[in-house]
């Protein structure tokens, strides 16, 4: 015990320098979502100077917020599924099923718009807390599954709905979500501040609970979790199950603001709900992911494809956009390690 | 019975063979024309890009990763060829074919340089490979344009005895079986099965799983032909529905997705139940929605067999 100044034990038992300058701002910009709200605003100013209607229109700017929220909901149980490390391609079902209850079964069978959210809530939820419960248990790719799953729904809700696509949802559904509703006065649809209110609860969730800890100790390292006496298990089938029923709110929303449903209402909706949460900055099994960037990556990509559009390109240039988006933010902080590093 | 069960295990290929062989039995029973000489070639030509798109889906799965975007490359090959290189005078086959394989190819190294070498997780390189290819699909064909008379036409017939569709899927599984004789395939399971252990023993991991996705771009491009050669326009909506098609029968052929068990049978095989299925349901004058409520069934059932019956590994699971 006479040495102890070799570099293995000085860069142990001396403390570290703080991180300074570069380093610090780019530790910085990999916790917080700094970098995606600087490029927010920045849009944010594109938008305004390119068209400058936004500013004396605010319904404009209203209806670009409307569908970001829109996204925001269907991205938000993708936000946790990808924070325990998973991944949810039943999206799509669980929208398509989501509006067809809010389109046709209210239409065709008559049922009141509780009935129609209880319902949903129920299947989606339901169908997610098995799909959890199963991935868990026996060790099955959540991402194979998600996908059957989607397809039962999918074509599920056709079948049911006996291939009718007339069905409009009831005026008081269609008043939550679209342009012309107002809130307490408000020229401003509900649905934003629905979506704003469950961001909030989904906030204080994460941040501020056990449960929300225990979430991201799951994602992080499912085993050290179970060895900490997290009932992993528990914790998978209640985020599947989150994210079946938020994607089947959000597709009885999206079909209130389309007035209908088609058979391929959720497809956009489940790869833009990832692009959403992976340009907000969640990765795979990450304690950095949160709704919060979620929202700001779903606001993002609304305004980017909105400029795209105004330029006079098509959607198909948007898509090759978001693509390259996609790319280029995980490849600014969601690489993983190399191979000889884990050796 | 412990036997079959035994064998099933270690050949992950004779689950979907099993399945693909009560299916043909039924589809059999249901239509007795089913096989005849005379539709062979056209059954064929429908089969041909299901096995391929599942093809090109399982070096990756195999390399440890996924790649979503094979399924969307075979459409948006479709489109090259008979939206942009056949209307400009390059649709001949000596042109067009090598112009094909090497766009697939050189699409697929790019989503290998993303995955190894940037270092993405594959899902999310592959569905940002699956965005620019679809958004590309649809500039270069809005609507489906339909090819003039071309040689790819063959590959739907037959020549002689022989079903044209046979030739791709003969092509890419010589290719397959003469790259088994090669160090490749073996280093390929051994960084699927565990990367660190495959690098700990001298594999070059970057380069092998560039080369997975690689020579899944090129067998992809083979699927837009064949895809090309079945439907004689170009089908820029269809990438969705090949991008899932393509795992589900990589999937069902028993290739694991945690990678480093499966092959190129297997999901032959698997691309045959899903085919067979559809063709069964459709026979039996059922609704199309239910055939996809019965492929998503097909699909959990499947996964869920692999991960108990049939997986040799399963001695306790975790609690």
């Amino acid at each position: 015990m006479t040495e102890t100044t070799t570099d293995v034990t000085k860069s142990l038992t001396i403390p570290q320098p703080g991180a300074t300058g570069w380093a610090r701002l780019r530790h910085w910009a990999i916790e917080t979502p700094i970098i995606q709200f600087v490029a927010l605003v920045a849009l944010i100013v594109v938008l305004v100077v390119m068209i400058p209607a936004f500013i004396t229109r605010p319904q404009a700017s209203i209806a670009i917020l409307v569908i970001a929220s829109l996204l925001a909901l269907a991205a938000m149980g993708q936000t946790l599924v990808v924070i325990l490390g998973g991944l949810d391609l039943g999206i799509a079902g669980y929208i398509t099923f989501g509006a067809m209850i809010a389109s046709n079964a209210t239409s065709r069978l008559g049922w009141p718009v509780p009935v129609a959210f209880l319902v949903t809530l129920m299947v989606c939820g339901g169908f997610g807390a098995i799909v959890g419960w199963l991935c868990h248990r026996l060790r099955i790719q959540p991402l194979v599954m998600t996908l059957g799953v989607g397809a039962i729904l999918t074509g599920g809700s056709m079948f049911l709905a006996k291939g009718d696509y007339n069905g409009q949802p009831p005026q008081e559904l269609r008043s939550l979500a679209q342009l012309t509703g107002t809130t307490f006065g408000l020229p401003i649809p509900p649905v934003l501040f629905i979506v704003v209110g469950l961001g909030v609860l989904l906030w204080l969730f994460l941040a501020k609970t056990s449960a929300g800890r225990k979430l991201y100790a799951t994602g992080v390292n499912p085993r050290a979790a179970a060895l900490a006496r997290i009932k992993t298990s528990l914790v998978w089938t209640i985020v599947f199950a989150f994210s079946g029923a938020l994607a089947g709110v959000a597709g009885i929303f999206i079909a209130a603001f389309g007035s209908g449903w088609s058979q391929s209402i959720g497809d956009p909706y489940l790869f833009a709900g990832l692009a959403a949460v992976l340009v907000g900055g969640t990765t795979f099994g990450s304690v950095r992911g949160s709704f919060t960037r979620t929202a700001i990556g779903a606001l993002i990509l609304t305004i980017v494809s909105t400029l795209i559009v105004s330029r006079g390109l098509a959607e198909a240039q948007s898509r090759i956009v978001y693509g390259i988006i996609i790319l280029a933010v995980v490849a600014l902080y969601g690489r993983e390690r190399h191979v000889r590093d884990r050796f | 019975m412990n036997q079959i069960l035994r064998f099933l295990q270690r050949n992950s290929w004779a689950f979907a063979l099993l399945l693909a062989a009560v299916l043909l039995a039924v589809n059999l029973v249901v239509s007795p024309s089913f096989l005849s000489a005379d539709r062979l070639a056209a059954t064929l030509a429908t089969l041909a890009p299901f096995v391929l798109v599942g093809f090109a889906s399982t070096p990756a799965i195999l390399s440890g990763g996924i790649d979503v975007s094979v399924g969307p490359l075979a459409t948006f090959i479709n489109c090259l060829f008979i939206a942009v290189l056949l209307p400009y005078g390059l649709g001949d086959w000596f042109v067009a074919l090598p112009i094909l394989l090497l766009a697939g190819a050189a699409v697929g190294t790019v989503t290998g340089v993303l995955i190894a070498i940037v270092r993405l997780h594959p899902v999310v390189a592959s569905t940002g490979v699956l965005f620019v290819l679809v958004g590309l699909s649809i500039t270069i064909s809005r609507n489906p344009v339909s090819a003039p008379p071309n040689w790819s036409d063959g590959l739907a017939r037959s020549y002689g005895w022989l079903p044209g569709a046979l030739i791709p899927i003969g092509v890419v599984a010589i290719a397959w079986f003469l790259l088994r004789r090669t160090a490749f395939v073996s280093n390929l399971l051994a960084t699927g099965e565990s990367d660190v252990s495959a690098y700990g023993a001298g594999v070059n991991v970057t380069t092998v799983r560039v080369l997975a996705y690689t020579f899944g771009g090129l067998i992809a491009s083979v699927a837009g032909i064949a895809l090309s050669a079945l439907l004689q326009s170009s089908q820029s909506s269809l990438a969705t529905t090949y991008a899932l098609l393509g795992l589900a029968a990589a999937v069902l052929g028993g290739t694991s997705l945690g990678g480093g068990k499966g092959g190129l049978l297997g999901t032959f095989f698997g691309a045959l139940v899903i085919y067979l299925l559809q063709q069964l349901l459709t026979a039996l004058g059922v609704q199309p929605s239910f055939v996809q409520v019965a492929y998503g069934l097909l699909l959990v059932v499947g996964v869920l067999l692999g991960a108990t019956l049939l997986n040799p590994r399963l001695t306790r699971i975790r609690t």
